[in-house]
């Protein structure tokens, strides 16, 4: 009850453990999230991954970034997408630039190839937020941003779109249609029971393939750990 | 809640909060000790014992009347000796300040079943006083009786005596933390079965699977702090050579 109040500290090297810590056990952990994204979609590839949760501050960009940074390693073309225009934070966490972004795109101001950002990971490149726009929900239910994923599909081979909480607007509901498939992130003692259901009913109203529930903040047994680490590498 | 608890989820959530409990039960015990050892005025208690003979009669034979006078008896004497009678000139004889209704209070007279021997125990903060006390209810107490009741059976057993060293009868902080303990790490269970029960988060895949259906792809457990440190200074190398390059 009292953990909850703990505000997360979420400054940005906070965030990225998946190059830093190559024998971390959260490394082996984020290898396993690649491993079974690729195993739930064997027939039909999916490009576009949506992150999102119900609240916020359960870890979706972390996610996403993590995420972005394993399939890049794994030699992919990886574009990791900050849609969360309300709250940006991916260019915090590659210590990028927030402009241009997302929303000169939707606002065809410029194309992609001007404001694609090269990061430290190989093979994995980044479009921030750009200026905040005003109205988030109305440039990604565009048809702009339409065209825009498959321009991206032509160009990466997998899209990471990090989303806003999905119960506080409409932003990643809007999106989560529009993607192959989606991921609910939920904090382990901090994602309310009721919230993770609502969010759930939202997913399906707007017809999201939800490949899956990512686990955060889940503090492991020390037999657990076994169990993980052995699992992960198979 | 609607699932069944099972034994091994009891154990898990004492598990989890043990620290909790643990330190429920500690503070427990140290606020009783504190509360034992500087807050409450130690209590001293002195104790004498007196027997009360019924006066020989010429009949050898012990029939059952002279038991239940006995017992009779004995009964009275316990309350003469807490009347204001008694204990009016206890506070005079020893120049106390108090008065006997307070003075009764203090005092605790005890018989042993089926004998006629008395205990009275005297507790005060003075162990010196306890001890004047009780000599002093009994020496009035034999005065009295001859008055009152006329006859003189009062035999001192055993007189309250000085202690070098008292040890006070009360508090004993021993066994004060001891109950402190006790009930501090029920209180810390209890708590820790209450805040489990109202935390409607989801904890588990198991919470996950049985609430949402979707599959758990991935868990993903806090990023340790050294973790964070190492990734804290690669990330400033990356950082600094990545400007002079440009």
């Amino acid at each position: 009850m009292f953990k909850k109040r703990k505000k997360n500290t979420q400054t940005a090297s906070r965030k990225l453990v998946t190059r830093d810590a190559p024998k971390s056990i959260t490394l082996e952990q984020f290898r396993m999230i690649r491993e079974n994204i690729n195993f739930l979609s064997p027939d039909k590839k999916v490009k576009t991954l949506l992150f999102t949760s119900s609240s916020s501050g359960e870890g979706k960009s972390t996610m996403a970034a993590n995420v972005a940074i394993v399939f890049a390693q794994a030699g992919k073309r990886v574009l990791l997408v900050d849609a969360d225009m309300r709250k940006p934070t991916t260019h915090y966490t590659f210590k990028s630039t927030i402009s241009p972004g997302l929303s000169h795109l939707l606002t065809k101001q410029r194309g992609l190839d001007e404001v694609i950002k090269r990061t430290h990971f190989k093979g994995l490149e980044l479009v921030t937020c750009g200026k905040m726009p005003i109205n988030p929900a109305e440039l990604l239910s565009s048809k702009v941003m339409e065209d825009l994923i498959i321009e991206m599909k032509s160009k990466y081979d997998i899209i990471i779109i990090d989303a806003p909480p999905i119960l506080l607007v409409a932003d990643a509901q809007i999106l989560s249609n529009k993607c192959d498939g989606t991921i609910l992130v939920v904090s382990s003692g901090e994602t309310e029971k009721n919230n993770a259901k609502k969010a759930k009913g939202l997913l399906e109203n707007s017809k999201a393939n939800v490949l899956g529930v990512i686990l955060n903040n889940y503090k492991l047994e020390k037999d657990h750990y076994y169990y993980n680490y052995n699992s992960a590498k198979e | 809640m609607e699932e069944t608890i099972s034994l091994h989820d009891l154990f898990r959530v004492l598990k989890r909060r043990s620290v909790f409990i643990i330190s429920t039960a500690l503070l427990a015990v140290i606020l009783s000790g504190i509360i034992s050892y500087l807050f409450l005025t130690p209590i001293y208690q002195a104790s004498t014992q007196i027997l009360i003979n019924q006066k020989q009669t010429e009949q050898i034979q012990v029939n059952a009347q002279d038991i239940q006078t006995n017992i009779q008896l004995i009964n009275t004497y316990t309350v003469i000796i807490k009347s204001p009678a008694i204990l009016t000139k206890v506070i005079e004889n020893l120049d106390l300040d108090t008065t006997p209704a307070k003075l009764e209070k203090k005092i605790k007279v005890e018989t042993t079943q089926d004998s006629q021997v008395i205990k009275i125990s005297v507790n005060d903060p003075e162990h010196y006083r306890s001890v004047d006390i009780a000599n002093t209810i009994v020496e009035v107490l034999q005065e009295e009786i001859q008055i009152l009741m006329n006859v003189n059976n009062v035999y001192i057993l055993s007189p309250a005596v000085y202690l070098e060293n008292p040890t006070p009868a009360k508090p004993n902080p021993l066994l004060n933390m001891t109950i402190a303990a006790v009930s501090g790490l029920m209180i810390g269970v209890g708590m820790a079965f209450l805040i489990n029960y109202l935390d409607m988060t989801v904890k588990t895949e198991r919470d996950i699977e049985e609430l949402l259906g979707f599959p758990v792809i991935g868990i993903v457990s806090p990023i340790s702090e050294v973790d964070v440190n190492k990734i804290k200074g690669l990330l400033g190398r990356i950082w600094r050579r990545g400007r002079q390059g440009v």
